[in-house]
């Protein structure tokens, strides 16, 4: 058995609640918490711990970066990975706000979209 | 040149000015501006590329420049005047604005102003670290600019000197971009900025923090190579034998923001001591009449959202105060901090109204209970300095507080022993 702490962000509390989990990844204990809402956090949290991933462009024409995001959040172990394809990236001008840049990246459901314009 | 038909004049254009425009317009205004010394509008918004903004105005997850944008084109669809690249170089008490831009130099006299100029970075200087005066020391905010909007990196090996909501925003971003971010060095035995931000830029990428530690020597002839750190006491005094050194090109420096009030003395307008920025009353009016002030200039916000809500307000007394509608004067009720509160914004109050407090607490402290003089008596789990409180008072609760009472005492006392 396993144990792993999360801290809570819903309130400047901040809950170190510790998981206590089984071989199976089952959560068989947690305790810290000092309500309901930090429960549910810290469950969603130690299963599928999501970020939204933001970071600039190079632009073809210089100047000033483009700013992108994800559309959604993606795994946070996937932040990295994501930068090293977005490192890559050159884009032309225009581009608009909301505009999808790199569908489904890395295979993570999200899109990567730019997040203003250039 | 611009019309010197102006009702509102907005000096900011940033998300407090924004607002504030927008809400004169709705209002029914005509001749609104906003005076903006930048290339564009929408002030920092564009470098905060990170998301977090507008989770309460818009219930969206956001970035900085959606954020923005939002606003942007809101002013542009209802026809807010700018002028963009323009300074404002005096203000006066009475209501005149002295600006200057690649057209020259003139002077504008609308029916009401709205201070809107934000805050600015604490530097290098104003804490006084001593060591070399080597290249490669930044604040925290232009590393951002540096980094999300011009494209430079600003060093290999970075050392972050305070643990404000940028810094810690910084110190992820650079980490993503390749950069080794050694430490964050916090001088209070707690993290200074959100703790979602601690959680999400510190804890997600093993970046080391130094609770209740100072940098006390910055080393380098040309460009940084080294800082000493060391440990403090709790008057914040290093020390001795606790001294170590890090090697870094690198110093970002996040340490607080200071708002921006040279006009706002120029006019001679009172300003708060420990907010540093204009007393206002629940009108956000300023000491002098006709002179409003929102946003960051007034105190320092930790959510772009409230700053949005402020600016809407005082972009709708501005509006009534340039139709000529008088301000009504109510019995006046001046809010003092008592236990553990740092400020309360507004400062004055009008007794009766519903009105919205911004309450900055001066310690974390957990289990509490925040009183408003006898009005509000209301059970909190933690409050920190870095979250700040708001309190909503109904025109009801008013009916609670005895004549002839002219302050109401804001306290945080513990609930337990």
């Amino acid at each position: 058995m396993a144990e792993q702490t999360i801290i809570c962000i819903g309130c400047p509390l901040g809950c170190h609640v510790t998981l206590k989990v089984d071989k199976d990844g089952e959560i068989e204990a947690l305790t810290g918490n000092q309500c309901k809402e930090g429960r549910e956090y810290v469950i969603a949290e130690f299963r599928a711990p999501v970020r939204v991933f933001t970071a600039t462009v190079l632009t073809e024409a210089g100047g000033r970066l483009l700013a992108v995001r994800t559309d959604k959040p993606v795994h946070k172990g996937q932040l990295k990975e994501l930068m090293a394809v977005v490192a890559k990236l050159r884009m032309a001008p225009p581009v608009k706000a909301g505009q999808v840049l790199v569908p489904n990246i890395l295979g993570t459901g999200a899109d990567l979209v730019a997040s203003s314009s250039i | 040149m611009i019309s010197q038909d102006i009702d509102v004049a907005v000096i900011g254009g940033g998300p407090a000015g924004l607002a504030a425009a927008i809400k004169v317009k709705e209002v029914g205004l005509d001749k609104v501006v906003i005076i903006e010394r930048g290339e564009y509008l929408g002030g920092l918004l564009d470098q905060c590329i990170h998301n977090g903004f507008g989770l309460f105005y818009f219930n969206e997850d956001l970035t900085g420049p959606e954020y923005g944008q939002r606003f942007i084109e809101k002013a542009n669809d209802l026809g807010v005047e700018s002028l963009l690249k323009t300074m404002v170089v005096r203000l006066l008490p009475d209501r005149k604005i002295a600006i200057s831009n690649d057209k020259g130099f003139t002077y504008l006299s609308p029916k009401a102003i709205i201070l809107a100029m934000g805050c600015r970075e604490r530097s290098r200087e104003s804490l006084s670290i001593p060591g070399t005066r080597p290249a490669g020391i930044f604040t925290a905010g232009t590393a951002q600019r540096y980094v999300n909007i011009e494209g430079y990196i600003p060093g290999r090996e970075v050392v972050v000197l305070g643990s404000g909501d940028v810094g810690m925003i910084m110190a992820r971003r650079l980490t993503l971009e390749g950069v080794k971010v050694k430490a964050i060095v916090e001088v209070l035995p707690y993290v200074g900025g959100l703790i979602r931000n601690e959680v999400q830029c510190l804890h997600d990428f093993d970046i080391p923090i130094l609770l209740q530690h100072t940098v006390t020597e910055i080393r380098g002839q040309e460009r940084v190579e080294a800082v000493t750190i060391a440990k403090v006491d709790k008057d914040w005094n290093p020390i001795a034998g606790t001294e170590r050194m890090i090697q870094c090109d690198t110093l970002l420096v996040s340490a607080g923001l200071i708002p921006e009030n040279e006009l706002s003395r120029m006019a001679g307008i009172a300003l708060d001591p420990v907010t540093q920025g204009p007393v206002v009353d629940e009108n956000m009016q300023s000491s002098a009449a006709g002179i409003f002030a929102a946003g960051n200039v007034v105190h320092v916000n930790d959510l772009v959202d409230n700053v949005s809500w402020e600016g809407e307000a005082a972009g709708a007394s501005a509006a009534k105060f340039a139709l000529g509608k008088a301000m009504v004067k109510k019995v006046r009720i001046r809010l003092k901090a008592g236990e553990n509160i740092r400020y309360i914004v507004p400062q004055t109050i009008a007794r009766g109204e519903e009105i919205v407090l911004s309450v900055r607490v001066k310690e974390p402290a957990e289990h509490v209970r925040l009183n408003v003089g006898e009005l509000r008596s209301q059970g909190m789990r933690a409050v920190k300095p870095s979250e700040m409180v708001k309190v909503s008072l109904s025109s009801k609760e008013w009916e609670k507080m005895g004549s002839g009472v002219d302050e109401l005492l804001v306290t945080c006392e513990s609930r337990r022993g």
